[in-house]
């Protein structure tokens, strides 16, 4: 098995931080509210809107749009497709560590 | 991408998991077992007072307790400490479960912090309580003083543990600390019902409303 990483292995949409920060926190939570999202990770409307966006175009989350009651409610899922690109991404992480702790342990 | 920057990325999927985790952890149906042990005991409470032959003070007032013989209070006492402790090791042992089910640590930073938070306000109001309670210096508004005092710094302590997490947790601590303040301010003598209604009904709707969020199989 070839185990070399290559710059294409880091999938640039999810490597953004904030798009990152997104993507984790709805791999544990099935799903969030736009507003739970913003206040768990920090962000403001504008930045968390447009990365959102993003990640929907690469058709990674889905963005449900509807009402409670009155007040819209913004709704956000990580697809499957956004599942397997974090998974891909966290080992691709796993490996540059592993290699990266193996480098230092090897006698110069 | 380097191996230092692989690390920290790393470290910050983990910060940022634990912080949604901490939400999706919070198990709907002990706030639910626990609300239900506070109305249970607002009842017997009532029922205590209302058994008294020359009362002082209402059945609904927890200055009532000076009514009761001492094996009452004694009673009276062992049975919130019990619904306390109780309360605290179902929410203990089912975030523990939920978590493990997750596939998550229960002891992560943010699940760290959020307990730290906890625990200030709540040894506080334990200390204020022995205090209140001290057999030398058993007075009426003192007493009536417990609930409200519990009110305002179990959800100071729920707000601030809220701030590691999502709203809802920050929601029901400022609904407690808003409990307790009108409770100490106007309704120190309904203390059974304000507890009834805060310690008892406020934790029974946040359990179903995590519930209905998270789907009953998330909330155990």
């Amino acid at each position: 098995m070839n185990d070399s990483i290559k710059p294409d292995d880091i999938d640039p949409v999810i490597h953004e931080r904030v798009r990152l920060a997104i993507v984790s926190a709805l791999a544990v939570a099935p799903e969030m509210s736009f507003n739970e999202l913003k206040s768990t990770l920090g962000l403001s409307d504008g930045n968390l809107s447009a990365h959102a966006t993003s990640l929907q175009k690469a058709g990674y989350i889905e963005i449900a749009k509807s009402f409670k009651g009155r007040r819209p409610y913004t709704a956000l899922r990580l697809t499957a497709v956004g599942q397997e690109a974090f998974r891909r991404y966290v080992e691709t992480l796993r490996k540059i560590i592993e290699k990266g702790t193996q480098t230092m342990d090897e006698p110069k | 991408m380097d191996h230092d920057e692989a690390q920290v990325r790393m470290q910050e999927i983990q910060r940022i998991m634990e912080r949604a985790t901490l939400w999706t952890i919070l198990p709907g149906t002990s706030a639910i077992t626990g609300g239900l042990m506070v109305l249970g005991g607002c009842l017997v409470s009532y029922l205590m007072f209302r058994s008294v032959k020359d009362p002082s003070f209402a059945p609904i007032d927890f200055a009532s307790l000076l009514d009761l013989s001492l094996n009452g209070q004694i009673a009276f006492c062992v049975m919130w400490f019990l619904i306390g402790v109780g309360g605290i090791v179902a929410e203990i042992h089912f975030a523990q479960l939920q978590a493990r089910r997750q596939g998550i640590s229960p002891k992560g930073r943010s699940a760290r912090l959020a307990f730290f938070s906890l625990t200030p306000s709540v040894v506080i109001a334990m200390v204020l309580t022995v205090k209140f309670l001290a057999p030398t210096n058993l007075r009426s508004q003192e007493i009536q003083y417990i609930a409200p005092v519990w009110m305002m710094l179990y959800g100071t302590g729920v707000y601030t543990a809220g701030l590691f997490s999502v709203r809802a947790p920050r929601t029901l601590g400022k609904a407690f600390i808003a409990a307790g303040v009108a409770s100490i301010g106007f309704f120190q003598q309904y203390g059974v019902i304000t507890a009834a209604l805060s310690f008892g009904l406020f934790h029974i709707a946040f359990g179903l409303y995590v519930i209905g969020k998270r789907g009953a199989g998330l909330a155990t």
